[in-house]
């Protein structure tokens, strides 16, 4: 087995809440004050990505998804913990080390209206990342680098000359795909790429983006909260509950059997058109804000499988019989879904 | 008598320079009592200007250019402003998407409640407070006296979205109309407002207008669906005959992009091209630059609205079809 291309370790990410700015006693009269305090992005995630694999994060708002993009890219730094590139240390690299690894690693936005400078052409925008990484190539080189760049995502060569208002979002998303691909990276982070995008174009980009996979031995790191999305592409899909991982598995193993009950309550709720008898298992209490750490399981609050052990302990990964990996104490001790 | 009926309606956009531009083009269904409706389409189709013309909330330039709505016989396209606020919020509630930008974020959640209901019937504070909390519970809304004085920050965006269910159903109207009341939710939290609202509308027997781009939520809540492209509608069903049994081209080719549809990790059937801006409206069928059964006619003139069965479909070559079954049936 080839070594993983990114592997996360024990990483942590805490946002420090308000500070500083305290409102006036006068102005409080017993309404509701914002607390200052922590928000507990990230709590202990293990991670490996693979080389060519596309590998799904899911999840809901609020759990760290994005977080998680974040800190692989650089756009943060961790509190703990690690994040390695095939042995490279890149967790705590100055601007300048990060230079050849903002080449490897790049990212493609949820939403294609804010992530395109607006005052830019596409071909300005396509060429400000080519010549920060090819410095040498010549003007014609990098000409025609562009030109066949836009052709492979599908936009014709008129497009150079206009401004990201011009095109519609699934044009735009295809830009904000090219600009990825411009410095020929290894791995792709894409948060949410699709969201933004009707029915017909999602299936667009998702083509797009797959025949890029294909042909150029991409790696994906996909987040996103559609599982239909997920279902279609995924090679591995990693859950994640309130800042935890709670559930690896590889596609298959994850939509015939689910086995961490979030996982469980999160497949039966998509509104499916081929399942329209199964009922959808409704997840009772409120979704647990970040803001404390949790003492227990993260999930604890909504499961229906929960007992005591759930509220002191926090359950760790535990390797299942067909491979997958779970993080749940019911699941370990047998307590099974009824 | 049907609740409400809708026939040959169209709005039209008015422009400084130029034609208007039509965004709704004759568009006729009707709706029963207690029934479901799901409006899909991809944005720009029209839903939602569909929605807002329903119940006249639509904002300058837009104004409604011809056809009728009527609600339980009473023609509502020319009552005035006034006669509106007798309609609106009373026997036609809205739903919006944004359950932040709905709620007032300065006043607290049973301020909003009570100012409704005492805008509409004369009833004493107490009242009108007693009635809000009993709707709050309806929609299970845990402890609801004390959720009444919290302002809508302090509550999370699925309990936001219940609130603004209890608002739609403080004065017991006929009819919601709900404009993608889940896509702002998360899945487990869309299942819950989605069981919700069916429930609702099964027992108070509540008319429900559901318009969203998801066939998934479609799938779940509606009893039948209403395809829309380009402003016109394309295709009107049963539920369940629309998505396993689609009739017009673009229902087919909207069903088959859906991920589920190809095997994993094959490519997804994807429609050709986009859907036309509204001052670029090709002659006749909008949707034949983008069809694959299009043919000479589709150019020249719109496909009336033909009943196919089960349901009503705009389209040339379900047309041609059923002739030709007839022709077979007359030889036999």
């Amino acid at each position: 087995m080839t070594k993983p291309l990114v592997s996360i370790q024990a990483l942590e990410k805490v946002y420090e809440g308000r500070s500083g700015w305290r409102w006036p006693r006068w102005w409080r009269r017993g309404a509701s004050v914002p607390k200052s305090g922590q928000v507990f992005a990230i709590n202990g995630v293990n991670l490996t990505i693979e080389q060519g694999e596309t590998l799904c994060v899911v999840g809901e708002t609020g759990c760290g998804k994005s977080t998680l993009a974040r800190l692989i890219m650089g756009l943060e730094t961790p509190d703990f913990g690690r994040i390695t590139y095939l042995d490279e240390r890149i967790d705590d690299l100055n601007d300048r080390q990060r230079m050849p690894y903002r080449q490897k690693i790049q990212m493609v936005f949820q939403n294609p209206f804010a992530s395109l400078n607006p005052r830019m052409t596409v071909y300005q925008i396509l060429r400000e990342a080519i010549v920060l990484h090819h410095a040498h190539w010549s003007r014609q080189q990098v000409d025609h680098f562009i030109d066949e760049l836009l052709s492979s995502v599908g936009l014709s060569k008129d497009a150079e000359d206009r401004y990201p208002h011009e095109f519609s979002g699934g044009q735009r998303q295809r830009i904000s795909i090219a600009r990825a691909l411009s410095v020929e990276p290894e791995l792709i982070v894409a948060d949410e790429p699709l969201a933004a995008l009707d029915v017909s174009v999602q299936a667009q980009v998702l083509n797009l983006m797959m025949d890029k996979q294909q042909e150029l031995g991409l790696t994906y790191l996909f987040i996103t909260h559609d599982l239909a999305v997920v279902e279609h592409f995924a090679t591995r899909v990693a859950v994640m509950y309130l800042g935890r991982v709670c559930e690896i598995a590889t596609r298959e193993q994850l939509f015939t059997m689910p086995k961490h009950p979030y996982t469980q309550a999160l497949l039966s709720s998509i509104p499916r058109l081929d399942r329209l008898a199964l009922e959808p298992i409704h997840l009772t209490g409120e979704v647990p804000t970040p803001l404390e750490k949790p003492t227990g399981c993260s999930f604890c609050g909504r499961c229906p499988l929960v007992n005591q052990r759930c509220y002191e302990q926090v359950p760790t990964m535990q390797r299942q019989s067909d491979g997958s990996h779970v993080a749940c104490h019911a699941v370990e001790e047998g307590r099974a879904w009824k | 008598m049907s609740l409400l009926s809708v026939s040959h309606l169209s709005v039209k956009f008015r422009q400084r320079h130029g034609d208007d531009l039509v965004a709704l083009q004759d568009v006729n269904f009707s709706l029963e009592r207690g029934e479901r409706l799901a409006i899909v389409g991809e944005s720009g189709a029209g839903k939602s200007v569909l929605g807002y013309a329903l119940v006249n909330l639509l904002m300058k330039p837009g104004y409604i250019a011809g056809g009728s709505v009527q609600l339980a016989g009473r023609e509502l396209t020319t009552l005035s402003a006034k006669q509106w606020q007798g309609i609106r919020g009373q026997r036609i509630a809205m739903i919006f998407q944004d359950p932040m930008v709905t709620l007032n974020p300065v006043l607290s959640i049973g301020e909003q409640m009570v100012e409704a209901i005492r805008s509409h019937t004369r009833i004493a504070r107490r009242d009108a407070k007693k009635l809000a909390i009993e709707k709050l519970a309806h929609v299970r809304i845990s402890a609801p006296a004390q959720r009444f004085d919290q302002y809508p920050h302090e509550l999370s965006g699925g309990m936001r979205q219940r609130v603004i269910i209890a608002i739609a159903l403080l004065l017991s109207p006929d009819l919601i109309i709900a404009d993608e009341p889940t896509t702002a939710l998360d899945v487990t939290i869309q299942a819950e407002i989605l069981g919700l609202l069916k429930q609702i509308c099964e027992d108070s027997g509540v008319a429900l207008i559901l318009i969203t781009h998801d066939f998934g939520v479609v799938s779940r809540i509606a009893e039948r669906t209403l395809v829309m492209y380009a402003g016109r509608i394309v295709e009107l069903g049963p539920t369940l005959e629309i998505i396993n049994d689609p009739q017009h081209p673009y229902t087919q080719g909207l069903l088959n992009a859906l991920p589920q549809m190809a095997l994993p990790g094959q490519r997804l059937n994807q429609i050709q091209g986009n859907m036309p801006p509204l001052n670029e409206q090709p002659s006749g069928c909008a949707f034949h630059p983008r069809c694959p059964y299009a043919q000479e006619k589709c150019r020249q003139q719109a496909p009336k609205f033909i009943f196919s069965g089960v349901s009503s479909v705009a389209c040339y070559a379900i047309e041609d079809m059923l002739q030709a079954c007839a022709i077979d049936e007359d030889l036999d």
